[in-house]
């Protein structure tokens, strides 16, 4: 059972024809993005059905399909943990912003703060806290692409980098929010189905029978080198790194820019919140049976299989269905292995064309318009400065990826985007929804500290620092051994958020919060949709 | 394609979010006032807080066994499924059950409060949510 080493032309293949998929949608959506609101927010006339697949496809990653399966190959319960905080975080969403988003918002975080805030500052605060939580989530995820394509398809680690980021960069820049909204939603079918399918053929070796499967993991993962345990602790041992972690899973959904941006893509508040219900029933669906991949995984290749599932066990999935199609080198093992590759890379495209759309959105809208031609500029302008931003930070993206390299952990990274995410973006977004004398010296403070103290604390953190193998893990100071900084960053946005607003005078954000409040509860003034597509 | 945005410079509208907006002819403060809008408030404030510190509440605890009860948590209940496994379950049953209520409830009790909470402060044509911050001033 080893790797793929050579060109895997029937890979290729299907990635190619995936590849074309999203081009003829591209071509499709090319024509209509012109405006801004077509080019953000694909005019409003998404579907509370057809957002809920969106978010799915925007906020299951690499790191969710083959990194958790990976890791409850390996660790067993642990790997669970995140698909836990994953799904949960979807009440945070919905209970507390995704509603109000779209009644009070347009395109970006920044409009719901500047709209009762200082524009300037809340806005530049706000870019600041988007755009450094997209740079880790999508440097995380151009690695994880440029690794798994390596490794699947047998084309080197750059041009892997290059071709995922040259595709992402096609729908972005070609087709804005409706190509990167029906891309996202072709590839969460894809993933559901391609998942789906997988976990039946696993099912059926167990007589469709869960508890089966679960003692058949646990019998190939006994042994003195397995690390494999239906219990916690194997994956996690540091307690409260595992609470702290937890926390900014749980947060951090509700600061992530490509996930909140999509709810400025429906017609109502009322689709809003159908397609965060949607959502959690995709996801939901596809935590479940990622769990049935890991353990199907464990409970076929065994131990065994460990070294060649590589670090993190991201090759557990693609291994595993291999296996399942008939083994390495008949025609059903290469076949089905060829297909959860070409699922796996419309995953990494999806997402990170997300990202990079609201990334630009940040730089844009906020920062170009707003902040520099103050509003004097066209429509029309605002969308070409839209594609150059796009194209920058996708370069940059490619870059950093590629000088990065593969040693970077996708799930380290992720996590720690989720942890700035919950940190900078959440407190004060909530703040400026439901607190009356929140003002801009709070924002502007709440993001600075969120983003300030989680960089400060990841950078002192164990995994940085990484001890000598075999020594205890502690990061720069023996008193501190958090690996996700959530657990301190996360109330020390909040705090900065409560700080800054007590210690200004100023009262004005007092009096627009009137109009903000009606407008979030009722909808009344919301940005309509465009004509239907 | 339908050209429903104007290409002339967006600078009123925007700017308006920010500084002295004139209020135009909503009065904001009186809709805020108004029963409706303070029932409406009411209502959901009732089930969305009490539902935020449950979820928030269940999921810690989860996470804080998970951390610090490892024993507890890899107890068997049935062969090869745990306590661990058990209790994650919960979780999913969790979202999707008050995902449901709350979705249920504000088709059925927020949106008609909402809409009768603008409805009383402005004239038909307005009170479809669809007015105001894209409008070019006339």
């Amino acid at each position: 059972m080893t790797v793929l080493a050579a060109v895997n032309t029937l890979a290729i293949a299907v990635f190619s024809v995936i590849l074309a998929i999203t081009l003829v949608i591209t071509y499709w959506a090319s024509k209509r993005a012109r405006s801004t609101s077509e080019f953000y927010a694909a005019g409003r006339g998404i579907t509370g059905f057809q957002n809920g697949l969106a978010i799915s496809g925007d906020y299951l990653s690499a790191a969710s399909f083959l990194g958790i399966a990976g890791l409850i190959f390996l660790f067993g319960f642990d790997g669970f943990i995140y698909s836990i905080g994953f799904l949960v975080a979807f009440l945070t969403v919905m209970f507390l912003l995704a509603e109000r988003m779209r009644n009070a918002g347009k395109f970006t975080i920044a409009d719901v703060l500047s709209f009762r805030l200082r524009e300037r500052p809340a806005r530049v605060a706000a870019a600041l806290g988007t755009l450094t939580v997209a740079a880790f989530y999508l440097i995380a995820q151009m690695v994880g692409a440029g690794v798994l394509i390596e490794k699947l398809v047998g084309i080197n680690f750059t041009l892997s980098v290059l071709l995922t980021g040259t595709f992402m960069l096609c729908y972005v820049v070609f087709g804005g929010m409706l190509a990167t909204t029906w891309v996202q939603i072709t590839k969460a079918v894809l993933l559901m189905t391609g998942i789906f399918v997988m976990s039946v053929f696993v099912l059926e070796r167990v007589g469709f029978n869960p508890i089966e499967l679960f003692n058949q993991a646990e019998a190939q993962g006994q042994g003195k080198e397995s690390t494999f345990s239906l219990g916690p602790g194997t994956f996690l041992k540091n307690p409260i790194d595992t609470v702290s972690l937890g926390l900014a899973l749980v947060l951090g959904t509700a600061g992530l820019p490509h996930i909140l941006m999509r709810f400025f893509t429906v017609p109502d508040a009322k689709a809003a919140r159908s397609s965060v219900v949607y959502a959690m029933f995709i996801i939901g669906g596809f935590y479940i049976l990622t769990t049935f991949i890991g353990f199907g995984a464990r409970a076929v290749l065994g131990e065994g299989g460990v070294e060649a599932a590589g670090k993190g066990g991201n090759l557990a999935a693609p291994l595993l269905a291999q296996e399942l199609g008939g083994g390495e080198g008949t025609t059903g093992g290469d076949l089905f292995l060829a297909v959860i590759a070409g699922v796996a890379f419309a995953t990494i495209l999806a997402v990170v064309a997300g990202l990079v759309l609201s990334a630009s959105s940040a730089v844009a809208h906020d920062v170009w318009s707003s902040i520099i031609r103050k509003g004097q500029n066209s429509d029309r302008e605002e969308v070409i400065a839209a594609k150059i931003a796009a194209l920058t930070i996708g370069a940059i993206a490619m870059l950093a990826a590629i000088v990065g390299g593969s040693g970077l952990n996708v799930s380290f990274m992720v996590g720690l985007a989720f942890a700035i995410a919950a940190s900078a973006n959440f407190p004060a977004l909530l703040l400026a929804l439901s607190w009356p004398r929140f003002n801009t010296a709070g924002a502007v403070t709440g993001v600075l500290f969120g983003i300030g103290s989680a960089l400060v604390l990841i950078s002192i953190s164990p995994i940085v620092w990484g001890g000598p193998p075999g020594a205890p893990d502690t990061g720069a100071f023996a008193w501190y051994d958090l690996n996700n900084p959530g657990l301190i960053s996360i109330p020390m946005g909040f705090l900065g958020c409560v700080l800054g607003t007590l210690l200004s005078k100023e009262r004005g954000a007092e009096r627009s919060f009137h109009e903000l409040y009606v407008r979030s509860e009722t909808g009344l003034g919301a940005e309509k949709a465009a004509a239907k597509h | 394609m339908e050209e429903e945005e104007p290409l002339a410079p967006r600078g009123e509208a925007q700017a308006a979010h920010t500084e002295d907006r004139p209020a135009g002819e909503i009065d904001w403060q009186a809709i805020e006032r108004s029963p409706e809008f303070q029932e409406l408030i009411r209502r959901r404030r009732s089930f969305v807080l009490p539902g935020t510190i449950f979820f928030l509440g269940w999921y810690m605890a989860f996470i804080l066994l998970t951390a610090y009860a490892v024993d507890f948590m890899s107890e068997r209940v049935y062969q090869g499924l745990t306590v661990g496994y058990v209790l994650a379950l919960t979780q999913f049953l969790m979202v999707l059950v008050l995902g449901i209520m709350y979705l249920r409830r504000a088709d059925k009790v927020y949106d008609p409060l909402a809409r009768r909470a603008i409805a009383r402060f402005v004239d038909d044509d307005a009170a479809k949510p669809t007015t105001t911050t894209e409008e070019t001033p006339r």
